[in-house]
């Protein structure tokens, strides 16, 4: 694995694979730096950069894996509420959330919960 | 390693700052060993102590309610005196339902034996708590066009459990008179119709069949307002389901709403003007009249909240088939209530179990006055009222209404208003024609119809009672009911 890279898994559960081509499991390899501004469109070099996070993940799907409906996935710049992330299995309120750094080969998860009672 | 349960510390946070999701450390609270994978409300639990809280909950919430007579404070053998229903939507809660029932009280079970008490008290552990389970799906796509028919989805996952009775319907049984007698009911009047351009909601007897669907159509189509649509259809459901708990002698009847849609919908109840039925909506005793076995309600997911539904669902591989997001329902009062709510459990996660504890303390120390015949639940007012509007506007001639008995004195405050208001739809042509077009026909449920009949039936029954009773009253012209 180069070292500008990084290899991760995202599942998406609970419905939410819906909005994605209703593929629940996406291989995905992302730079180790991104945008601190979290724009996710080919940046210019001197922008100011971070380490790949959650937070730069939930636009980056968003804007590039998404297919429907992105007010069901995002809102106010994170996850809508109602929709769980698990981090390595763990909730990602234990991991720091949005400011969470992805290590390589990380398995994020996305689960809906709205599907009701 | 501690089995102390001890009580997170969730209840009594200050509510309005945001607080940290978790308190100082990422361990377990229960095994204080492991390191924590997910924060229930503050409460920070390993994937391996998340499964027995989450069941402790659950059976905290079913086994109280399963004896006739609640426990003191020793736990004695659960004994129910029916059947086992399960409402089941598809949804993430009454996926994990059914689930949780099937771990806890049939699989690795023997059948139920009728073996007298003092038998049963030996071994119980090995035997199946309800004789039978049955899990009922209602398919609402027949209210919707170009709605995706889920029966076969639902009938997969629940036939993937051993010792489940599949009984799928369609909610426009609610208007079929082979689902009726199938539950016992006897159509032999024929069904009812109701003028819905008068606010009296004059009835009229059915003159052509129709088909079940066409009937639900011309039901829904004749709501005032596009965001009575959801309650309706939520009250056509709960009244299949709970004749269905009838017809399979069930004493239990579980619905897999957790707090969080607890939540939503005691709030959109009190929006919608039901505040009175606040109680019913957390459990209720339904159909116990006239010496028959009460069906009772319990939702024993009552105090688990969303995120620990899908963490259940997710970590247990469970398939959830989903359940269709109603057209309107989003606009509606229901949908606005589950934004707010989702929202506030996502930033606040302690506020929302505050919600329905304050609720339960709203319920209304008032005695009901008597059944809605549409809904079944129990109605406001003073028993008197309920009496005197019945028999005035039911059997005594009126002069807008002449010999025309009515639907209005039989419903409870929130039906009657999902039923007339806001009729702006229909502006002119309602008050002056009592009598009732073609067009303004509706016809009701089958179980309204039976219910008004008997209360009739009643009625007449006092009224012969007081003409021989008081005869000196009935000659003046003027009877004063009971
Ligand atoms: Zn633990
Ligand atoms: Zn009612």
């Amino acid at each position: 694995m180069s070292e500008d890279q990084i290899l991760l898994k995202v599942e998406f559960g609970g419905g939410l694979e819906l909005l994605f081509s209703n593929e629940k499991k996406h291989a995905l390899t992302l730079p180790a730096r991104v945008p601190a501004d979290n724009s996710t469109s080919p940046a210019p070099s001197e922008k100011e950069t971070k380490p790949l996070d959650i937070a730069y993940l939930i636009h980056w799907l968003r804007d590039h894996r998404l297919k429907e409906r992105a007010e069901l996935f995002m809102e106010n710049d994170t996850v809508r509420p109602g929709i769980l992330v698990l981090i390595n299995d763990t909730d990602w309120e234990l991991e720091g959330e949005g400011g969470y750094e992805i290590k390589d080969r990380d398995e994020i998860v996305f689960i809906s919960t709205l599907h009701g009672g | 390693m501690s089995t102390s349960c001890g009580n997170p510390t969730v209840e009594k946070d200050a509510l309005m700052p945001r607080r940290r999701k978790f308190d100082r450390t990422k361990t377990c609270i229960k095994c204080k060993d492991n390191q924590g994978n997910v924060t229930i409300r503050h409460a920070v639990y390993c994937k391996e102590c998340f499964f027995p809280m989450l069941n402790q909950k659950f059976k905290r919430s079913l086994e109280p309610t399963i004896n006739p007579i609640p426990d003191g404070p020793r736990k004695k053998n659960l004994y129910p005196p029916g059947n086992l229903l399960i409402a089941f939507s598809g949804g993430l809660g009454s996926t994990v339902l059914l689930d949780l029932v099937h771990k806890g009280y049939v699989a690795s079970r023997k059948p139920r034996e009728d073996a007298d008490a003092a038998v049963r008290k030996k071994d119980p552990k090995n035997e199946m708590v309800w004789k039978e389970v049955h899990v009922c799906y209602v398919e609402v796509c027949g209210a919707f066009p170009a709605m995706r028919d889920r029966t076969e989805d639902v009938r997969r996952v629940v036939e993937s459990y051993d010792g489940f009775k599949f009984v799928p319907l369609r909610v426009e049984d609610s208007f079929d008179t082979k689902w009726w007698e199938s539950v016992g009911g006897k159509p032999d009047k024929g069904e009812l119709r109701v003028d819905i351009t008068n606010e009296d909601l004059i009835l009229l007897p059915s003159s052509n069949a129709t088909s079940p669907l066409s009937a639900l159509h011309t039901y829904l189509s004749s709501l005032p307002a596009p965001t009575a649509i959801p309650t309706t259809l939520q009250t056509l459901t709960r009244l299949l389901l709970l004749h269905t708990a009838r017809a399979t002698s069930s004493s239990h009847f579980l619905f897999g709403t957790c707090l969080t849609s607890l939540s939503v919908s005691l709030v959109s109840l009190v929006a919608q003007g039901g505040g009175f039925n606040i109680k019913e909506e957390v459990q209720e005793d339904w159909g116990g009249e006239g010496g028959r076995q009460a069906v009772r309600i319990v939702r024993p997911l009552k105090d688990i909240v969303m995120k620990e539904c899908a963490m259940y669902a997710w970590w247990r591989g469970l398939e959830v088939v989903g359940q269709e997001v109603w057209p309107d329902a989003r606009q509606g009062i229901g949908g606005i209530t589950k934004d707010f709510i989702v929202g506030l459990e996502k930033d606040y996660p302690s506020t929302v179990s505050t919600i329905t504890r304050t609720c339960a303390k709203l319920a209304p120390k008032e005695t009901p006055a008597g059944i809605c015949t549409l809904c079944n639940r129990p109605a406001q007012g003073h028993v008197q009222d309920w009496k005197t509007r019945i028999s005035i506007r039911s059997l005594s001639p009126s002069l807008a209404s002449p010999q025309q008995p009515s639907l209005a004195p039989y419903l409870c405050y929130m039906c009657h208003t999902t039923l007339t208001s806001k009729s702006s739809k229909k502006p002119s042509s309602g008050s002056s024609s009592a009598g009732g077009e073609e067009g303004n026909e509706v016809p009701l449920p089958l179980w309204v119809g039976a219910r008004v009949r008997r209360m009739e039936r009643e009625e007449m029954r006092d009224k012969v009672k007081e003409f021989l009773l008081d005869k000196e009253e009935e000659e003046e012209g003027y009877a004063e009911p009971i």
